[in-house]
């Protein structure tokens, strides 16, 4: 969820897409203008805030960052519920990746929140001469489902603050305006040996 | 390599009356033991079983798969530990007592001067290079040098089908290598438990181009694969998984034709080889070893690799198997490599991984308790169990009512931490399982690292509890501020703990001496022991080397630091620990052996154990008083080594 207050917006955010195509340096890039060349697997997830300005208003991100690992997959429900944004990423150098992001996505148009805003990344696009995915292909998909796209690369920047800024643009209007508290992340019930198995 | 079955054991008869005997406790020990020369030792009989020695390397094993029905000789067929020493050790460290009032010093003293001489006595199928490693072993203070450089040296049988020789490398198995041992070598440890993590640099699989072909995957010293039951590799510590496909559906057949007679095949031994089997539900773990580590050694290695798998996945993940008995775990456990191998090199130096028990980083009893409040304090609302950890070393922790936390799981739990570099990026929050706590379910953990060495880990079973989670942090975090702990805990980690040659030789008064470190003066910079390292001058009084004590109603242990790696030591000790441990064992218990390497002294009280490591020619009646003085040392400073007061931890 996102909520205003004095311009001020808190909005929290999801990272979702594959292993290994980028996630943890897209927000790395994004949150601390790092880039390490060999990010180590994210385990579970790891959580970032950042606070963006746009038209005059502020808008204090809370990001997700996922793992992207099969085992974690099931409780991807615990980080993405109540987002209010979306990026998915997949690695232009794999068309595994890329279907993998579409699962994602079919995941969140079920399930998540039906305002959600949803950005797709095609990460690593400075690997131009690895590419398997065409900028066509996702752009044409992207259109398809409504979601925004751009193609990043956290190792050179490119897109990668853009990105949220775009989103940030975009949350505003995309504001829900039930559920203010903003900040429960499930409201499953805490039930750790139903809720919690490893592939339940 | 001490064995239980030659050792003197030797049953103290306490002074006192049995104030609180029990029909199964024989009797209660003093309040404050003193280790004295017994009044009567007696000699546990080992019964020599003859085992069925499947003697062949591990390519006839493979092959000849009708032969393991040899090993299974009775409903449970195994092969086990005190047949293995009974293999290896026939010469070493006899040590018979001689039953007499009030002297297990002298006589055994002398026994073990013979033994002295005499190298450890290697199977006999490796006889070629063998003499060249007795003139290594010789040389009795190499240990200190050059850790292990008997094992790294030590031939691999060529063997019946020339295991490593075949390959086409001349010099057989002279040049095994394992990491351990390439670790142990780079790294001085510093401080034992505490140091590890930065120097560590064991991420990843290594050596993935390996398979069950290549040369080098074949010298590997100790290998680790876990398998499920339908023969698919799940993990492995050398070598890529998919290649070992074969070799492991090689495992699964071996284990599943003796489980088809109705048996269960527990240990192989082949030539220098054992292969040690552990079977959990569908997943089955399996460890190949040449490193001489006793049976219950190995098979509590791979007791705690499980751990450490159902900690990622719980055991629920059983039901995959159940759905589809081919499903390929080896996805689920994608990123982890790892986790498992730092957890496997912890093994090579971590004494915790056999002492099945936890050790504190020393910090002021006070500085302790304000740790202690504050983690006390937010445990109250809805945290199941909250540590604050300093690298493989407890600060403080707290638990909810009711819910007791295994030193295993804290193993397991700070291995997962520590080697997982992305828990350092940022606050984490991720599924957990604690094997010991409870295999089926995740908690969820709450992960925040305050400085390069120090993390606090919250635990709670609410998935949605992030936010609290985080507050209570924030909350923790200003506590720990505000008190210096965090400063006196890098203090902690300069000073190290409780050195040996700190051990005063006549024990003076104490009292009022407590300002200082741990109940010394603070070293200072130029402190002698600190410099001249790796030479015998860092001993203690009367030859003391190295102790570790295991405090038995804490779950706790303390030993003392040593300048250099003790990988080597830890394997004595380790097989010291499994002799001690093998069968019920009286009110009091103690092992005196002497081998060419190091004295060993091992003291077993219902309170408390105490393994002590002495220079080779150290005088026994004076070992003997100097371990008394170590006991009382540690109790001296008790409250500045233990977490005490956490009563959650007696089960």
């Amino acid at each position: 969820m996102s909520d205003t207050a004095h311009n001020h917006l808190n909005a929290k955010l999801v990272l979702l897409g594959d292993m290994g195509t980028g996630k943890s340096s897209l927000v790395i890039r994004f949150v601390k203008g790092q880039f390490l060349e060999f990010q180590e697997s994210t385990i579970g997830a790891a959580f970032f805030s950042q606070t963006v300005s746009v038209n005059s208003a502020t808008v204090k991100f809370e990001i997700w960052d996922t793992a992207g690992q099969e085992r974690y997959h099931s409780l991807a429900p615990m980080y993405y519920r109540g987002a209010a944004a979306a990026i998915i990423v997949y690695d232009i150098t794999s068309s595994d990746s890329f279907a993998k992001a579409k699962k994602w996505v079919q995941e969140l148009q079920k399930q998540g929140n039906p305002n959600m805003v949803m950005a797709l990344a095609g990460n690593k696009c400075d690997l131009e001469d690895k590419r398997n995915v065409t900028a066509e292909e996702a752009h044409a998909y992207a259109d398809e489902n409504g979601l925004f796209f751009l193609e990043t690369s956290a190792k050179t920047a490119v897109n990668v603050n853009d990105t949220f800024y775009e989103i940030a643009k975009k949350l505003p209007r995309a504001q829900p305006t039930q559920n203010p508290a903003g900040m429960l992340l499930v409201d499953r019930p805490a039930d750790g040996s139903r809720a919690a198995s490893c592939c339940g | 390599m001490p064995s239980d079955s030659n050792s003197p054991s030797s049953n103290y008869s306490s002074d006192e009356g049995n104030p609180n005997s029990d029909p199964n406790s024989e009797s209660q020990p003093e309040p404050d033991p003193q280790l004295e020369p017994e009044p009567e030792s007696e000699v546990e009989a080992e019964p020599n079983k003859n085992p069925h020695l499947i003697d062949q390397s591990l390519d006839a094993l493979e092959n000849q798969l009708a032969s393991i029905s040899m090993s299974s000789r009775s409903p449970t067929a195994t092969i086990e530990g005190e047949e293995e020493e009974e293999l290896e050790e026939d010469v070493e460290s006899r040590e018979q007592p001689k039953s007499i009032n009030g002297s297990l010093s002298e006589e055994i003293g002398a026994g073990g001067d013979a033994d002295y001489v005499e190298g450890r006595h290697f199977e006999s199928d490796s006889k070629a290079e063998s003499s060249g490693v007795n003139g290594e072993k010789n040389t009795s203070f190499m240990w200190l040098d050059a850790p292990e450089v008997d094992e790294v040296e030590r031939p691999l049988s060529p063997g019946s089908s020339g295991y490593a020789g075949e390959m086409g490398s001349t010099s057989g198995g002279d040049e095994i290598v394992d990491d351990d041992e390439d670790d142990s070598n780079i790294r001085v440890v510093e401080n034992d438990g505490v140091s590890g993590s930065n120097n560590q640099s064991v991420s990843g699989k290594r050596h993935a181009d390996e398979d069950d072909a290549s040369v080098s995957w074949r010298k590997r010293k100790k290998h680790f694969i876990i398998l499920s039951h339908s023969g698919k590799p799940i993990y492995s510590r050398y070598g890529d998984e998919y290649k070992l496909a074969g070799f492991s559906a090689t495992l699964q057949a071996i284990i599943s034709f003796v489980e088809n007679g109705g048996d269960r095949v527990n240990l192989v031994r082949a030539g220098k080889h054992q292969v040690v089997f552990l079977v959990k539900g569908p997943i089955y773990l399996v460890c190949i070893s040449c490193t001489e580590e006793p049976y219950e050694s190995l098979k509590g290695q791979l007791e705690l690799l499980y751990g450490q798998m159902i900690l990622i996945l719980t055991k629920s993940v059983n039901r995959c198997f159940e759905k589809n008995p081919k499903f390929d775990m080896t996805s689920l456990l994608g990123g982890t490599d790892a986790v498992f191998s730092s957890l496997i090199h912890s093994l090579s130096w971590n004494p915790a991984t056999f002492l099945h028990a936890y050790s504190c980083l020393p910090l002021a009893y006070a500085t302790r308790q304000a740790a202690a409040s504050i983690l006390q304090d937010v445990a109250g609302s809805g945290v199941l169990f909250a540590l604050l950890m300093c690298k493989h070393k407890v600060i403080s922790l707290v638990s909810a009512q009711k819910a007791s936390l295994h030193p295993d799981d804290i193993l397991l739990l700070s291995n997962f931490i520590m080697s997982s570099e992305s828990f350092r990026t940022s606050e984490s929050f991720s599924p957990i399982c604690l094997p010991r706590y409870n295999p089926m379910a995740f908690l969820y953990a709450y992960v925040h690292y305050f400085d390069t060495d120090t993390y606090v880990v919250l635990l709670t079973t609410s998935s949605d509890a992030f936010y609290h989670l985080k507050d209570c942090r924030i909350r923790i975090e200003i506590v720990l501020s505000n008190s210096n702990v965090l400063s006196e805990v890098q203090r902690s980690l300069v000073d190290g703990g409780m050195h040996i040659k700190d051990l005063l030789v006549e024990p003076t008064s104490r009292a009022g001496a407590f300002s200082s470190h741990l109940g010394q003066p603070r070293p200072g910079a130029g402190s002698p022991g600190r410099t001249a390292d790796g030479s015998i001058g860092i001993g203690g009084p009367a030859g003391l080397w190295h102790f570790v004590y295991r405090s038995i109603y804490l779950d706790q242990y303390v030993s003392s630091e040593i300048s250099l790696s003790l990988c080597r030591l830890y394997r004595a000790y380790q097989r010291l620990y499994a002799s001690m441990h093998k069968k019920p064992i009286g009110p009091h218990k103690t092992q005196f052996r002497r081998d060419e390497n190091y004295v060993l002294l091992c003291w077993v009280t219902q309170d408390f154990e105490l393994y002590a490591a002495f220079d080779p020619l150290a005088d026994k009646a004076l070992a003997i008083k100097v371990c008394n003085r170590v006991c009382q040392w540690v109790k001296d400073v008790e409250n500045e080594i233990f977490l005490l007061g956490a009563s959650p931890f007696s089960w």
